[in-house]
């Protein structure tokens, strides 16, 4: 390991240092002025509420923010998503009016907007799979699909 | 019964000897039971968790609003895959790896949008007060509440490698080296010097400053 070591003396005897006594002091100090904030605690127990094993999940397959190259200059570009699960794909962008889509193959469905375990916004698909909401996003999302007997729910994502 | 000598695996000697894995050890029964679900199993799985994604989400410097996005993103999908988890006993890796990888995507966008790099890091700390701080309010508690935010202090101004390193390691219970490793995409076995490198940093940073 090549780490930054700029004294360069560090002992490598043993000098009675207690790494675990300091260790267990940082995590007392973490506790008391960095804690876990206590909604988002409450947020995370009541997620339970998302566990579905009877829904399909369209993983992430492509995210603009993590996969595309940066357009220089380009400031307000829009967030492309696409999910999938089989053959299923849902094209997605999101902007900070709300967001639009379509379901490949295009196909009517019934969806969806969730905003976590107690929020679910419905927008209908029309006949060639497109959707749009003006409902703009402002934490993690996924989308709710029923299409047919089918269930699919995409990967819970930051906007 | 199992008597004397403990399970063997390839890390024994560096994370299996840490307190907190004796408290994980029912992780993968806990998820196994929310899978059925036991609502009470999956609470338990939050409050022995949700530290170490809140370690990992601070560890790369999110700012409040994108660490509790990043922090429910990683629950609410925890929750959704809850029953495809293939080692339900690694959920803290899961959990820790996942948390990292969104934490990255956060300070990738944020690059993007060229924002100006002004975390206000030490300034959060000494105007929020938690619950717990309450409690050193005595006179007597005065002192050891100035040492803590010294030690705070310190710790903020280590190296960024360092730094890191520790904020997931003070997680509770201690996250064991495989969770490390997943929470910060280090290889398991270059934790134990690392993290002896970093604390002597920090104690000798303490010492210089006559704190403890």
């Amino acid at each position: 390991m090549h780490d930054e070591m700029p004294e360069g003396r560090e002992p490598f005897e043993d000098d009675g240092f207690d790494g675990d006594l300091l260790e267990a002091e940082l995590r007392q100090a973490a506790a008391i002025l960095d804690p876990v904030p206590a909604q988002l605690r409450e947020n995370a127990v009541a997620a339970f509420a998302l566990h579905d094993l009877d829904a399909r999940i369209a993983e992430l397959t492509f995210d603009s923010v993590a996969d595309a190259i940066p357009v220089r200059g380009a400031g307000d570009v829009p967030r492309m998503l696409t999910f999938t699960a089989g053959e299923v794909t849902v094209d997605v962008e999101v902007t900070s009016q709300g967001l639009m889509g379509q379901v490949l193959p295009p196909r009517p469905a019934r969806i969806e907007v969730l905003g976590g375990p107690q929020t679910a916004v419905p927008v209908d698909a029309d006949a060639m799979g497109r959707f749009s909401s003006d409902a703009p996003l402002t934490g993690p999302f996924a989308l709710r699909l029923r299409t047919g007997a089918e269930v699919v729910v995409t990967e819970w994502t930051r906007a | 019964m199992t008597v004397g000598t403990a399970p063997s695996a390839a890390y024994d000697d560096v994370s299996y000897t840490r307190g907190g894995v004796v408290d994980r050890a029912d992780v993968g029964a806990l998820v196994r039971s929310a899978v059925d679900g036991d609502a009470a199993a999956w609470k338990a799985l939050v409050e022995g968790l949700s530290p170490l994604v809140w370690s990992v989400v601070r560890a790369h410097r999110l700012e409040d609003a994108d660490a509790h996005e990043v922090y429910q993103t990683v629950w609410f999908r925890f929750a959704q895959n809850l029953g495809r988890i293939r080692e339900p006993e690694k959920a803290g890796s899961w959990l820790a790896s996942t948390a990292r990888h969104e934490s990255l995507k956060v300070l990738k966008s944020l690059r993007r949008l060229t924002v100006t790099s002004d975390p206000q890091l030490l300034d959060r700390v000494s105007e929020e007060r938690s619950p717990e701080q309450s409690v050193l309010d005595s006179e007597e508690a005065a002192a050891e509440s100035e040492r803590i935010r010294w030690m705070w202090q310190e710790f903020e101004e280590l190296g960024d490698r360092c730094r890191q390193l520790l904020r997931v390691l003070m997680a509770s219970p201690p996250p064991s080296y495989q969770e490390v490793s997943a929470a910060l995409g280090i290889a398991v076995g270059s934790i134990g010097p690392l993290r002896q490198r970093c604390l002597r940093r920090l104690r000798a940073r303490l010492d210089a400053r006559g704190a403890l």
